[in-house]
């Protein structure tokens, strides 16, 4: 009977039900214009107040500009659902307020309950989806308990509360380098319960020096400025610029010392005490024990030092000191020519004769009579090898003359037509030819052998003792005055060029009829 | 004869086209609209057709203004034909009846497809109202049918009924010379005013004169051709007579039907004025 004694087309919904009655028709109705959109925001302040600040879906483009009733009619019973709202097909993005990650997969409920409204006046309504805002406080607990900005999607994302992904330390003032940068964050931002409730501490932490954060182990013994010393990718590496004085500990960093990392020596901790009285309690004794006295070996210092193990000071007086003294050519030797012929480095056992140096080219060459076992300077000295100091006289051919002048290889290195050299000592025979071409083609050649020294000496080639007179042909008269060519002629025998001194028979004709 | 035989042809194609017409109507808007008229009231906002369909929709509205328009047209030319003096030779009544109904069914089923089949509201009373005119309109026209017209569809009297008795067995015996007891067996057809048997007694006194008559017929060899025509005959005077018998009946109760079928056609045309003026008021125009 109620609709019957109306003009109305039908039940208002219920959330309108109390406009029911002919004289609200005009609260909805505008006469001459159906209804109008003024009208609906007259009473839905909250929605118009949303579409003149262009906020939510009613300010979105889908909407803006249409008329309510489009989707929001009504006269369709009471049960008619006004706000209609498909969830599956309603984009959220259209609110302005994009549902990303984890929130696309809520109950609209989840987020629109009363429990995250602020204004009472929505929430006072029996079913809203107004009322929340785009920030996360709005409907998430603020785990930071106000110690952080409210703009979480500073550093979260929609996804996943943990891990903050978007969060970058650069930005804090505290910038993280080194190992800082592994470390979890719990170590510096420590977990505790504040409020009775879980709680982390990311601001307010004090930070301008380590022991803020660290242990300090040296007990403040070298200040609290640990960056002096220490980097931030480890403890245990510590800064070779030497801004740590060493000298605090009882040993100054010298020389190389002032450039190895500190690990090299401090291998267990930096902290832990590390011995230094010799060298060898961080060294090797390269040198293996050779230099061991009475079971001691001596300290490298007495012959390195702290600039490098190339460098050494053991000096020419302390070589002499030793059964092998330097002199001559040895004392500009390399010392690794004698100790080091091998791999490694050898100073005990390697000999002092010549032989166990060098080698003995005139082995089985020279009759060991003139150098008994193998002494070298016998005949050499240390200055120079080429100068030899032997006595000839000693042999069967004595040096006179020019001979005493030559040097030794001119008769006793020879070289063959290859240019391969070969010595002669022992097999030299002491004739004059073993040396000399004969260049007379062997005209004075006897059943001995040539007979060179009838004529000529040891001091030049001059035949100084030649006398003619003593020959078949004595020179007299005006053969005196004659030059030996007018009668000696040049002659060629094959490829050999000769003079020829012997005449098969004197005649005068054997010269004056030529 | 021939113009007669064409007349009445082209009058029942009319009346054909007429109910296919109304016919066809209701069922393209039932075809069209039956997925959205068959959903409940609270889910016809969201139903695509709901925009054009609904009662201010194109269509739906369009269909209330049509309907309204065919129905106030049949009522009001009808009523004009019958009773203003102007339009009283303007063709012939029964086809203005014939045409009131013709608008007043079809303009009833679109404002029923105008409302959604959805009644509530003031405008329930114009349509119920409707609802009762559109029935008392069928039953008046089982009572008009009752009651013996001129050609010109216009009452007849009693007296004029029995001359037209009169008339029709004077005809019979100019055209087929029959035995006498043929002619008094028709003339005695069974008179409802002169008996007072019961409904089916008289039912059972109709069906022995007639089988006495085709006996008599059989019997004096009158061939089948003329003895059928002489059945017909027969049987429109005994509807005649039946007519004759129930005419004051059906006055009475005619003159009664109107009571009912006109102030119901007022309350829905005064309903329905207030209905388009409140719609009117509140900006609903259709396409103006």
């Amino acid at each position: 009977m109620r609709g019957m004694a109306q003009i109305s087309p039908g039940d208002l919904a219920k959330v309108h039900a109390h406009l029911e009655g002919m004289a609200n028709c005009t609260l909805c109705h505008t006469l001459g214009a159906k209804v109008s959109n003024e009208k609906c925001l007259d009473c839905h302040k909250e929605i118009k107040k949303r579409v003149d600040e262009s906020k939510g879906f009613h300010a979105s483009s889908k909407v803006k500009g249409k008329d309510c009733t489009i989707c929001h009619s009504d006269h369709y019973g009471r049960n008619y659902d006004i706000v209609h709202l498909i969830k599956d097909k309603f984009d959220h993005g259209d609110t302005g307020y994009k549902l990303v990650g984890k929130h696309a997969k809520k109950d609209c409920q989840d987020c629109h309950k009363k429990e995250n409204i602020a204004d009472k006046q929505i929430k006072s309504k029996q079913e809203t989806f107004l009322g929340l805002n785009d920030l996360c406080l709005t409907c998430h607990e603020d785990f930071h308990q106000k110690t952080l900005s409210v703009n979480c999607l500073n550093c979260h994302v929609a996804d996943a509360f943990k891990p903050a992904s978007k969060f970058d330390h650069t930005r804090a003032k505290y910038q993280l380098k080194g190992k800082h940068t592994e470390v979890s964050c719990e170590k510096c931002h420590p977990k505790s319960v504040r409020n009775g409730k879980g709680f982390q501490q990311f601001s307010g932490l004090q930070f301008p020096n380590c022991v803020n954060c660290h242990k300090d182990p040296h007990e403040s013994k070298f200040g609290q400025n640990c960056t002096q010393c220490h980097v931030e990718t480890s403890f245990q590496t510590v800064k070779s610029s030497g801004q740590f004085d060493h000298s605090k500990t009882g040993y100054l960093l010298e020389g190389r010392h002032g450039q190895v990392a500190c690990k090299l020596c401090h291998k267990l901790s930096i902290t832990a005490p590390v011995k230094h009285e010799n060298c060898t309690d961080c060294h090797k004794d390269y040198h293996k024990n050779q230099f061991m006295k009475d079971g001691k070996s001596p300290d490298c210092s007495e012959c390195h030092d702290v600039t490098g193990f190339t460098k050494f000071s053991y000096s020419f007086e302390r070589h002499n000191l030793t059964k092998f003294k330097l002199d001559g050519a040895h004392l500009a030797t390399p010392c690794f020519e004698c100790h080091k012929r091998e791999k490694d480095w050898n100073f005990r056992g390697i000999g002092e004769r010549c032989v166990d140096c060098h080698k003995d080219i005139h082995q089985n060459l020279i009759d060991a009579k003139f150098y008994p076992s193998q002494k070298c300077e016998n005949c050499h000295r240390s200055s120079v090898w080429s100068e030899v100091k032997f006595d000839h006289q000693l042999t069967s051919f004595a040096l006179e003359g020019k001979h005493s002048a030559l040097t030794c290889r001119r008769c006793h290195f020879k070289m063959n037509n290859e240019n391969v050299v070969s010595q002669i000592f022992n097999d030299l025979k002491t004739n004059c030819e073993s040396c000399h071409n004969d260049v007379h083609h062997a005209q004075f050649g006897e059943n001995n052998g040539l007979t060179c020294l009838r004529c000529h000496g040891f001091e030049n080639w001059k035949p100084e003792k030649f006398d003619h007179n003593s020959t078949r042909f004595k020179l007299d008269g005006g053969h005196k005055d004659v030059a030996c060519i007018k009668c000696h002629k040049p002659m060629i025998d094959g490829n050999i060029r000769y003079i020829n001194y012997k005449f098969n028979e004197i005649l005068c004709a054997t010269c004056h009829l030529q | 004869m021939i113009m007669k035989l064409k007349d009445s042809t082209i009058h029942q194609i009319v009346i054909t086209t007429l109910i296919v017409i109304v016919a066809s109507t209701v069922s393209v808007l039932l075809y069209l609209g039956f997925d959205y008229y068959s959903i409940p009231l609270e889910e016809r906002h969201f139903h695509p057709l709901n925009q054009s369909f609904k009662a201010s929709g194109l269509v739906g509205h369009g269909l209330g203004i049509v309907g309204s328009l065919l129905i106030l047209f049949g009522v009001l030319s009808y009523m004009f034909r019958k009773r203003v003096r102007l339009f009283s030779r303007i063709g012939i009544l029964k086809h203005w009846l014939e045409f009131h109904i013709f608008l007043c069914t079809l303009g009833p089923f679109l404002i029923l497809f105008h409302t959604t089949f959805k009644f509530g509201g003031i405008v329930a009373v114009s349509f119920w109202s409707m609802v009762a005119v559109f029935l008392s309109g069928i039953i008046g026209r089982y009572i008009y049918l009752q009651i013996p017209r001129s050609i010109e569809g216009q009452e007849l009297t009693l007296l004029e009924i029995e001359d037209q008795k009169s008339e029709m067995n004077k005809q019979l015996r100019q055209t087929i010379t029959l035995d006498e007891s043929i002619y008094e067996l028709i003339d005695n057809v069974p008179d409802k005013t002169k008996n007072q048997k019961s409904f089916f007694g008289r039912r059972r006194e109709e069906r022995l004169a007639l089988r006495k008559l085709r006996g008599e017929l059989k019997s004096q060899r009158i061939p089948h051709k003329k003895a059928r025509e002489i059945v017909q005959l027969y049987r429109s005077q005994l509807g005649l007579k039946k007519r004759i018998g129930r005419l004051v009946t059906m006055q009475k109760l005619f003159a009664y039907w109107h009571v009912a079928h006109l102030p119901f056609a007022f309350i829905m045309l005064v309903v329905m004025i207030i209905h388009v003026v409140v719609a009117v008021t509140f900006g609903y125009k259709w396409i103006f």
